[in-house]
């Protein structure tokens, strides 16, 4: 389930670190020391910026923010570890039928809620009924706990209990799915199957005090202002070596709040790269950059006019200088991509033929499509996710580039963002841009799951049966390297019927201070603080 | 014109009259020509430079002449400031006349609705508006657009334009109603008003001939400051994101795009932002040098 | 005075009856599904069918409307969109603290540099020092705050290091000064102005002459004669300032990374939260009935010829 919700969270975050990490300061700050360094209160604590959740629910999350600090707070029977491999939690082992449709969990001894009450099989069933009860309203339920026998029939609110969860004894849980699914573990390691203790949620706002059973407590949620975690000393994988991590939610200016010694990680921004990426600067020793595996495309409605003429919509891909953008706009710190898979995704194709910048081709190509000169293509508007603000420099960029190329007008239109999802699920958008972020490492996730006519997920409604073939022998493909090069080819078609205009692969830039360790981003939400530890100062 | 003769006396704001009237409406006016560049055109070639001899304030992040960019601000300041203003001010000044004047249910009424409206959170409700109508505006014109086979008005950005001048006026046009309530009720007593009553003159005539050229005086130092108002709530409703959206030039609008650039190109922001307070503090001046004018006593 | 106070009363409820009906319209016939904004990405057609609802959210307009009325009126606001689960009541209730711990000291600055700054131009009228005083409160006013602010923080923070950036940590706390200097230094600039004005007023009034006759201390005239009329104005905009609490806020609350309200309305706006932004609409009008009426009270007992009926 590729999440666009994480796309936007990452947006945001990177436009609201990119204005506000504006106020960088003019003189270095070395050799003066901060006021603010906020003495005692610091002390063992990692301070971060950090963002309100939506929920600290398990069973509602449905966001990276929320899941990011639940994933500290609760755990389940199993987790991702930092090689994004699944393995036991709570659950210490399991065992699966000959079938493939039952799995037996045998819970580990030891693990407690915060409180230093037991976890119990008992403990997990009572969860996830909690889980699917509709009267929770749980909109992941159905994604993340479908798979399993009797799930369903509890959200339609024709039983009460999940038929396909049975506790054995206080240590042993089997759960049953309809079919086999291979990906069905992965689903149980997202906070949806997570658990709980029922003294504790019937509280009213007990999420406020939640019980749990993570490495961190929640010491103190002042919303708007301040999360404190404190280290579960009690963690059945043995108690974390940071004692408190401490996330600062009111925003603000995160690079000139960690230069100023307020905070210990720090976003960088488009306005601070050209600073902190220079050699010279202190800081530059202190920047960490890793890759995400994401692509960001203008993607166009390949049945509505005028782009049901792929030259149309090739030439639209010849007019923009993506090279250009990268370089200047984006200050080299995002590539550009010509390709839909990003680099560090198996199947990336580093030989693969782009549609590269040739306002000249661009021209041709329209002077050959069926509308034969600009002025007969119907109004162009290229919807984008916004509530009505000022649009990205990028989005403005590509616009003029189609303006100065083609000649062509378009008109950015903001929608807000869960309109703009359904927008794009019922291909409402004549041209829109967004974002899609890996869930899993396999190429199967973006060409599947965005380009074959078969998929829900495929926003410019693009139907080429010889790439819906490909697609779906690689599907079943059991030679790795064959099944790489099916994708490959289809990838090829794709990129040369042009549905989008691939447009970066993107990275992430953070400052870490140089007493933080381990602190290693990872490209999904989990368990994450840990591992990280200060050394003294 | 005595008005004029002490206004005028008062060097430095006859200074602001000159640099508003020359900097802010003659430039909007012939922003085309005097512009250098097209305001919107990029060159990613030259961006963020320095000022030079081809780009006298230098270039934005898009390589867009800064220049042309201000002077097309101002057109852009030039038109809400004369628009809004002008409509708040004639729905003020006749309701507000009648009110006063006319007293009874109809005085009531506005003075009812007036308070309604002030007790609007403005700021609130203007950014609402324009987060909620303007999208459903826009869509509605293209599809006018596409049915009579007319182009170009939705993208123009003049429902933006639209939307400012209506938020802005609904929001003023009380507080100039009410002054000029107050200053008809005291005019009502006079004796002129009294001898044009008793030879029969009508209520409009009444208004118009008699009352209101009284209380022009009050009016025009309103305008003016409402002058300096409407240019600042423009780019703050700008700088909010909510105002006149790129491609159109606007002083907030340069200021929230180029925030983030303090450090190296700090020009970007200074530039624009000290265009937008000369402008404010000159209408301002000349408020208060009118207001001097008017009431000799206090000067 | 009595009757006075109760017609301004009566007259509450019905400005925000206009107000609600006009804002609750505006977001219900506005873009955005509140059903879609609450479940985000993983919609399917019957969850969003059965949540609309459960919520009610499928009747007409005017059914909705007065079921949110009948809600109001019991003081409950419903649950946030965005923050689900979350009661609005309490999401404001922690936010209006903040912002009004702010506003109050923002307000504290103004008067406490204003009303002495204007007298001193009053008293010093025509001087060089009334021309600077006027100068510099006309700058005060012409200046945006989204210049101000990265002044402050480009001057105070990134060169001299002097103060925090941001964030929130009650009154007491160095994290307060710039944004309270921020949402103060408009309104020195409005008191200073208006408390010459009304001084330079009163001076010429017979009263104040016939005092200055009679061979009163100067020190008397101007406290008991010039200074308690002259600030009666004065008092009425620090009343009514009270009512733009959100809108000060909205930019200063977000530059400097404050929890309070003028945040959370721009948020709730650009996330289409509609019972958030009900509920700090009303709040606001309601602040502001209260403080005008609040004032017209004050005037009462200052000015004696002020009458209410």
């Amino acid at each position: 389930m590729a999440n666009h919700r994480r796309l936007a969270i990452a947006l945001v975050l990177v436009l609201v670190v990119a204005w506000s990490a504006s106020f960088g300061c003019i003189f270095k700050s070395s050799g003066k020391r901060p006021v603010s360094d906020l003495g005692t209160s610091r002390q063992g604590a990692l301070t971060i910026p950090g963002a309100d959740p939506p929920t600290l629910d398990p069973a509602l999350a449905q966001d990276a923010t929320s899941a990011n600090y639940i994933v500290e707070i609760f755990s389940g029977l199993v987790t991702l570890n930092r090689k994004l491999e699944i393995e036991g939690d709570i659950a210490e082992k399991w065992d699966v039928s000959k079938d493939g449709k039952t799995y037996t969990f045998h819970l580990r001894s030891g693990a407690k809620f915060h409180d230093g009450k037991e976890v119990k099989a008992q403990d997990f069933k009572f969860s996830l009924e909690r889980a699917v009860d509709p009267k929770l309203e749980s909109v992941v339920a159905d994604t993340y706990l479908g798979d399993i026998v009797g799930a369903r029939d509890v959200l339609k609110g024709e039983a009460k209990q999940i038929r396909g969860v049975k506790v054995v004894d206080d240590r042993t849980l089997e759960i049953t799915i309809d079919a086999p699914k291979a990906y069905f573990l992965a689903k149980l390691t997202y906070p949806t199957a997570f658990v709980v203790d029922e003294a504790n949620v019937k509280k009213r706002n007990w999420t406020d005090t939640p019980n749990g059973t993570g490495p961190y407590k929640l010491k103190q949620w002042k919303k708007g202002e301040q999360i404190l975690l404190e280290r579960n000393a009690d963690y059945y994988k043995g108690a974390p070596k940071l004692e408190k991590v401490n996330f600062l939610l009111s925003g603000g200016s995160s690079i000139t709040m960690y230069e100023n010694g307020e905070i210990d990680v720090s976003g960088v921004g488009l306005n601070d790269i050209e600073r902190i990426t220079d050699p010279t600067n202190p800081l530059n020793k202190e920047l960490i950059t890793s890759p995400s595996l994401d692509v960001f495309y203008i993607g166009f409605n390949t049945k509505r006019a005028p782009f049901d003429d792929p030259k149309v919509r090739q030439a639209f891909n010849h007019a923009v200088d993506k090279q250009k953008i990268a370089d200047v706009v984006l200050k080299g710190m995002q590539t550009k991509a010509d390709g839909i898979l990003p680099p560090g995704m198996p199947g990336h194709n580093a030989s693969l033929k782009g549609l590269g910048y040739d306002p000249d081709k661009a021209r041709s190509l329209i002077a050959q499509s069926k509308y034969k000169d600009v002025a007969n293509l119907p109004p162009i508007v290229l919807s984008i996710e916004g509530a009505g603000t000022n649009p990205p420099r990028t989005t403005t960029a590509i616009v003029e580039m189609w303006k100065q190329n083609l000649g062509v007008d378009v008109r950015i239109e903001q929608v807000e963002w869960a309109t703009y999802l359904n927008d794009l699920k019922k291909h409402r958008f004549q041209m829109f841009e967004v974002g899609w972020i890996a869930d899993y490492p396999d190429p199967q996730d973006f060409l599947d799951i965005l380009f074959h006519s078969g998929s829900l997920d495929n926003n410019s409604d693009y139907s080429n049966p010889e790439v819906d073939s490909l697609l779906e022998t690689a599907r079943t493909e059991a030679d790795v390297d064959k099944r790489l090069k099916l994708y490959q080819q289809a990838e090829q078609l794709i990129v040369n019927d042009a549905p989008w205009v691939p447009l970066f692969f993107t990275k992430s830039y953070l400052l870490v201070k140089p007493y933080v360790e381990g602190f290693v981003p990872a490209p999904m939400v989990i368990p994450f603080f840990k591992d990280v530890s200060l050394r003294s100062r | 014109m005595m008005l004029w003769r002490r206004f005028a006396s008062n060097r430095f704001a006859l200074v602001c009259m000159i640099v508003i009237v020359l900097g802010l409406y003659v430039t909007g006016i012939f922003a085309p020509l005097l512009s250098p560049y097209v305001p919107t055109a990029q060159n990613l070639d030259a961006v963020a430079q320095g000022p030079s001899i081809a780009h006298w304030l230098g270039t934005d992040e898009l390589g867009r002449d800064l220049l042309s960019r201000i002077i097309w601000g101002a057109r852009t300041a030039a038109i809400v400031s004369i628009v809004a203003v002008s409509l708040s001010t004639i729905i003020g000044v006749v309701l507000g006349a009648l009110s006063g004047y006319l007293g009874g249910w109809f005085d009531t009424l506005i003075m009812r609705v007036s308070d309604i409206l002030f007790a609007f959170p403005s700021l609130l409700f203007v950014i609402f508006i324009a987060a909620t109508v303007k999208p459903s505006a826009v869509r509605f014109v293209e599809q006018m657009e596409i049915a009579w086979g007319m182009r170009g008005l939705a993208r123009s950005g003049i429902i933006d334009y639209f939307v400012v001048f209506t938020a802005l006026s609904v929001i003023a046009w009380p507080g100039m109603a009410r002054l000029i309530r107050g200053q008809v009720l005291s005019v009502k007593r006079m004796e002129y008003v009294a001898a044009a009553e008793s030879i029969g003159a009508s209520t409009y005539r009444i208004i118009f001939r008699h009352v209101l050229p009284n209380c022009l005086s009050p009016v025009l130092v309103a305008v003016s400051m409402g002058l300096g108002g409407a240019v600042m709530s423009e780019s703050v409703l700008s700088y909010l994101g909510v105002g006149i959206q790129p491609p159109n030039a606007s002083w907030g609008a340069m200021i929230w795009e180029n925030s983030g650039e303090w450090r190296l190109h700090p020009h970007l922001i200074f530039i624009p932002g000290a265009v937008v307070a000369i402008v404010i503090f000159c209408f301002n001046f000349i408020g208060d040098g009118l207001n001097d004018a008017l009431n000799p006593r206090n000067r | 005075m009595l009757v006075f106070i109760i017609r301004r009363l009566l007259w509450l409820p019905l400005v925000l009856l206009v107000v609600s009906f006009i804002t609750y319209g505006l977001g219900f016939y506005g873009p955005g599904d509140p059903v879609e904004i609450l479940l985000g990405q993983r919609t399917n057609p019957e969850v969003v069918e059965r949540i609309r609802h459960e919520k009610g959210l499928d009747r007409p307009f005017i059914v909705q409307y007065g079921d949110f009325v009948w809600n109001a009126l019991q003081g409950e606001f419903g649950e946030s969109y965005k923050y689900r689960g979350q009661a609005v009541n309490e999401l404001i209730a922690e936010k209006v603290w903040v912002s009004s711990q702010l506003g109050f000291v923002a307000l504290v600055i103004a008067v406490v540099l204003g009303i002495p700054l204007g007298l001193l131009a009053a008293f010093k009228h025509g001087t060089w020092a009334d021309t600077a005083v006027v100068g510099a409160t006309l700058i005060f006013i012409s200046v945006p705050s989204f210049i101000v602010a990265p002044i402050l923080l480009w001057t105070l923070v990134s060169s001299l290091h002097l103060l925090p950036s941001a964030g929130w940590n009650g009154i007491f706390d160095l994290r307060l000064v710039m944004p309270a200097l921020v949402m103060g230094i408009p309104p020195v600039a409005v008191i200073t102005r208006q408390t010459r004005a009304a001084v330079l007023e009163v001076v010429a009034q017979d009263y104040v002459r016939t005092a200055r006759s009679k061979g009163l201390y100067e020190r008397v005239v101007v406290l008991r004669h010039i200074l308690r009329n002259a600030l009666i104005p004065v008092f009425t905009l620090i009343g009514l300032s009270m009512g733009g609490l959100v809108e000060g806020a909205f930019i200063t609350e977000t530059i400097f990374g404050i929890p309070g309200i003028g945040r959370l309305g721009f948020e709730s706006i650009t996330s289409r939260d509609y019972p958030v932004i009900m509920a700090l609409t009303l709040l606001v009008a309601t602040t502001y009935v209260l403080a005008s009426l609040a004032v017209d009270i004050g005037y009462t007992f200052l000015d004696p010829r002020v009458r209410t009926d």
